[in-house]
């Protein structure tokens, strides 16, 4: 048998018992905290109409973070959990254990700390701003009960999609379709008294591609669909309100055009550009929600995913400053649904939505509770780990462009010369997100108001800031979508987090192949 | 810590209950510990920081066993794992799991037979396996003074941001299948990649030192390197929009291939329809001054491996050969997939890896071990300078990304630390970092080569597991755009 989720029932008093109770025992040792999860799900992969893989499994670690020396410094520590350790007594020990682990690391981190405190004054002890301590139990929410849906009906869906995918026409070479659904439940503990027993249900479909007319390079598509919810995703309530089967055919009828569609070329110049929301979704990941991460600002990222163009030193950035045109807000909410929701964030600060940027002004940053002690704000929850066992770092939650008022229709309708991009496909940004290049899946030219002419291997390029001022038109048409693989941190985090936003107008150049 | 003696007496238990299953046709167990050990720096002079930010490390092992199942007249595989255990009780989940997960996959041939024997051996560092907490933290410390002291002695006190980790891996494991593969594998690795900035002179420098073992691992040479290069980079200017003749440096060259080239060297690229070289095997794809090719026996090499995690020996795997497509990396379930008359690939490249190495609970992917690139004509760096006489070094470049899928072959990129201007055959001012952009394609850059330097580096970029043991490599006309500086 394998374990449950509510396994934690029996363990959570013993966790928290022996968090609150075994780090007074160590010198020097200033906060620990604990979170210990497990994840039941099943999974299901196919390819061309054929089973490839199925699971059925679970998964459970966790991770204990530690301040400790003199010099008050980090450590931490995380590993995977079996079966037979998921009983009081083996929990009890492991995590006694860990704490050990990292507390000698934080120790030896503290002394050299001080040693190199006399010639580096800018070394400091750690320091966490203050939150309100929480105790609290959040059920899963969902539907459909991922756990309840059987591993058959999990393959014979994916079957059946990648089937319908591949037979839709001769040019489609390869089409794959992965289903997986489970619910994670994590347990948050930490010296300070916080006690936070937190579950969510994930359910993902994803879909790929590849389809090819005569000699042409093959088209190629990759795309999700999914939230923190039951099996109703894969049936239709989902961001697309298409069901999964719906959704997969949409992309492969996409590729099969696009794969007999013209190249888009390079433009010399600005265009004028109508950014769909499915588009937006990777452009505010991208340049608002991955520079407005409190650790990028504070330089923390400087060797891995970059700094921040709107943050040079505390004395000289653009906080309370225009870096978007008036029509332009932007904001964090991890309490909407998507997939950067939840109640209570990895180092159990609760969840709240954020302004990032107000009518063109940017507010603030993404924080967690060292960074907010740093650069003297207020914690705002967006802590997260991809596993128990990973230290939580600084995340986009659902980040997104603010919906307007303008009828997306009418936003093209009012472009005599300019192109409309649908669907996100890669970005590559420069290092400080001042620059960006991201592809979309189409582009269509406008001409009088009409889309004439689609495009295969394009999309736009701009300065960062150049673009949000020049935003003329902000649509009413808000959509949060799915991105499932935000890489950050290192060793490398792969994070789920929602993005989205409504339909713009804006100006950049064409970015063609 | 779990021991290899413990991993081999495991798989090989595990294997003697499984022979006498009945309904069990074949199978593969493997077990693995691993231990990803990452002392990360953050270093800002003019912020509040912790000089080491938080010594980490994430530890795990257990068994996972592919079997094939008779059911009927087909043959159905199936996958299990379990998780700290590797007792019977273990083994009897792990192969409950299998059944459970098994299915039909009319591609899947058959479990990997030997094929030759290992030409690495004992090439793992016992101190490493036993290296204090107190020691890890030493050597971030260490990589943080290397820079420090260099940064001071050439005057730089303000403005300076350090960053970076020093990364030690270990790993263990042991494989015994029906197919009377039985063989174990110990791997200790260490790298240190560091970054130093003067935000004020608006400079970037990167730095690193990798290897096997620690007396030959220098994370204060990382350090100084990197402050080095940032401090050489002080005055940069830009270049003007347009095609460029470049040398790409041992970083960013790494950078290309681990992003764009080598994945679409690999069979399930093939596969999936997702490769520019789609049809060209034994077609030229590159100047004929080009080899590319993988070998995981190198030894004091980082990616290099004894076995596989499907017990085939590594070895050497021919890419590109004078020019020419002459393979792609595989593993076993690949390899019999797309084998016919003309096309035999041995599959040198099987690896379970995930975030922290080897990993009982994946089936084998395709992972590429040490990629070296090199030319028939290597060059010296300064007879490279001068035949590319006028253009721009790039040192360092950053998100380098397929923007519009493998398969179309471009890619784009911006150039970030480590450049320069070539002027009359010369390194001439350095280059403002961030400011330039590069948008061009593999198929580009593989036919337009001048030249090859004959020295290489070993080289390692974020979110990659391969080393690149890269040269420096000259292209003609590389499309380069002008684009903002930092809060310009």
């Amino acid at each position: 048998m394998k374990p449950r989720i509510e396994i934690l029932d029996k363990l959570k008093g013993h966790v928290f018992e022996t968090v609150s109770t075994y780090y007074k025992s160590l010198s020097d040792c200033k906060y620990v905290d604990v979170r210990l999860g497990i994840s039941e799900f099943k999974s299901a992969a196919s390819e061309n109409g054929q089973s490839k893989d199925v699971v059925d499994d679970y998964d459970a670690s966790f991770g204990i973070r530690v301040i400790a020396g003199e010099m008050s410094s980090w450590g931490f520590y995380g590993q995977s959990l079996g079966k037979n350790e998921l009983r009081n007594e083996e929990i009890t020990n492991l995590i006694v254990s860990g704490i050990n682990n990292a507390y000698e690391r934080a120790i030896a981190n503290a002394k050299k700390k001080q040693e190199f405190k006399k010639s580096a004054d800018s070394l400091t002890e750690v320091r966490l701003a203050k939150i309100k301590v929480c105790q609290d139990t959040v059920p899963a929410d969902f539907e459909i009960d991922p756990r309840k849906v059987s591993l058959q009906k999990i393959l014979k869906t994916s079957v059946d999609v990648s089937l319908q995918m591949k037979e839709l026409d001769p040019s489609v070479h390869y089409a794959a379709a992965g289903i997986r659904t489970g619910i994670t439940r994590e347990l948050f503990c930490s010296s300070e008294g916080a006690n936070i027993d937190q579950s969510l249900p994930l359910t993902q479909g994803v879909v790929y591609v590849s389809a090819q007319k005569g000699e042409s390079s093959p088209e190629v598509c990759y795309d999700y669909v999914g939230d923190l919810k039951g099996w109703e995703i894969i049936e239709g309530k989902n961001c697309y309100n298409l069901s999964f089967l719906d959704f997969a055919l949409e992309r492969t009828r996409d590729t099969i055009e696009l794969s007999g569609a013209e190249f888009l070329k390079t433009s010399k110049d600005d265009v004028v550009v109508v950014t769909d929301p499915h588009f937006n979704t990777l452009l505010v990941h991208e340049i608002v929600g991955h520079p407005t991460e409190s650790d990028r600002i504070l330089k923390m990222e400087t060797a891995y995913a970059g700094r921040s163009w709107l943050f040079k030193s505390m004395d000289e950035n653009q906080v309370g400053k225009r870096i978007a045109s008036p029509l332009v807000n932007a904001f964090s909410d991890p309490t909407t649904m998507g997939y950067g929701y939840y109640k209570y964030d990895a180092e159990g600060t609760p969840a709240k939505r954020i302004d990032v940027i107000k009518n063109g002004i940017l507010k603030t940053f993404l924080n967690g509770r060292e960074n907010a002690a740093v650069l003297g704000h207020e914690p705002n929850g967006s802590m997260r780990a991809t596993m128990s066992s990973m230290v939580p770092i600084v995340r986009m939650t659902n980040t997104a462009f603010g919906p307007g008022k303008k009828d997306p229709k009418k936003i093209i309708k009012e472009v005599k010369d300019g192109y409309y991009i649908v669907n996100h496909r890669t970005p590559s940004i420069s290092e400080s997100r001042e620059n960006f290049r991201i592809s979309a899946t189409k582009v269509y030219k406008i001409e009088n108001g009409r889309l004439v002419k689609l495009y295969r291997g394009g999309g736009i390029m701009a300065n960062s800031k150049d673009f949000l001022m020049s935003i003329d038109a902000v649509g009413n048409d808000f959509k949060m979508y799915p991105i499932p693989n935000c890489g950050k941190g290192q060793p490398m985090q792969i994070m789920r987090v929602g993005n989205g936003g409504p339909t713009l107008r804006g100006k950049a150049r064409l970015a063609g192949c | 810590m779990i021991k290899t003696e413990d991993l081999r007496t495991a798989v090989a238990g595990a294997l003697k209950y499984i022979k006498k299953q009945k309904d069990v046709i074949d199978a593969e167990v493997f077990a693995s510990w691993s231990d990803l050990i990452t002392i990360r720096l953050d270093y800002t002079s003019d912020i509040p920081c912790n000089g080491i930010h938080e010594p980490k490390s994430i530890q795990s092992y257990g068994l996972g066993i592919l079997a094939t199942f008779k059911r009927g007249n087909r043959i159905e595989t199936g996958f299990g794992s379990v998780t700290n255990d590797l007792t019977k009780g273990g083994v009897l989940d792990a192969l409950e799991k299998a059944k459970r997960n098994r299915v039909y996959d009319p591609d899947f041939k058959t479990l990997p037979e030997p094929v030759d024997n290992p030409a690495l051996t004992n090439y793992h560092d016992k101190r490493v396996m036993e290296i204090s907490g107190e020691e890890t933290v030493d050597l971030g410390w260490k990589a943080l003074d290397g820079a420090l002291k260099t940064l001071r002695d050439g005057g730089h006190k303000k403005t300076i941001i350090i960053g970076g980790d020093v990364t030690i891996l270990r790993e263990r494991m042991a494989i015994k299948t029906t197919k009377e593969i039985d063989d174990f594998d110990e791997t200790t690795s260490l790298a240190a990649n560091i970054t130093v900035m003067i935000e004020n002179k608006n400079v970037k420098g990167t730095g690193w030192s990798m290897g096997t073992h620690l007396t030959t691992f220098k994370p204060e040479a990382a350090g100084r390197e990197a402050a080095e290069s940032a401090m050489r980079a002080i005055g940069g200017r830009k270049v003007k929009s347009g095609r460029h003749n470049v040398i790409f440096g041992n970083q960013p060259l790494t950078d290309i291939v681990s992003n764009v080239l080598i994945p679409s060297l690999d069979l399930s690229s093939v596969y999936a329809s997702d490769t520019p070289f789609l049809g060209k095997l034994g077609h030229g794809i590159a100047s004929s001054n080009l080899n590319v090719y993988d070998d995981g026996t190198i030894k004091g090499e980082i990616g290099s491996k004894k076995i596989t995690c499907e017990g085939i020996p590594t070895g050497r795997t021919d890419l590109i050969t004078n020019g020419t497509l002459t393979g792609f990396l595989a593993n076993n379930y690949y390899a019999h997939k797309f084998k016919n008359n003309l096309y035999n690939p041995i599959p040198r490249n099987g690896f379970r890896y995930s975030a922290i190495g080897r990993d009982y609970k994946n089936k084998p992917g395709i992972s590429p071990t040490n990629v070296i690139i090199e030319g028939n004509r290597g060059t010296t760096g300064d007879s490279l300078l001068k035949q590319v006489d006028n253009g721009v070094y790039i040192g360092g470049i950053w998100y380098t990304y397929a923007i519009n899928g493998l398969a179309m072959g471009d890619f784009t990129s911006t150039i970030i630390a480590d450049s320069f201007a070539i002027k009359d055959g010369k390194i001439a001012s350095p280059l403002k970092p961030n400011t330039i952009r590069i948008n061009t394609d593999i198929n580009h850059i593989l036919n337009n080569i001048i030249g090859i330097t004959k020295k290489k580096r070993s080289t390692l970029v974020w979110g990659s597991r391969e080393v690149v043991i890269a040269p420096e490599i000259a292209v003609s006309n590389v499309q380069l755009e002008n684009v903002t500086g930092f809060l310009a």
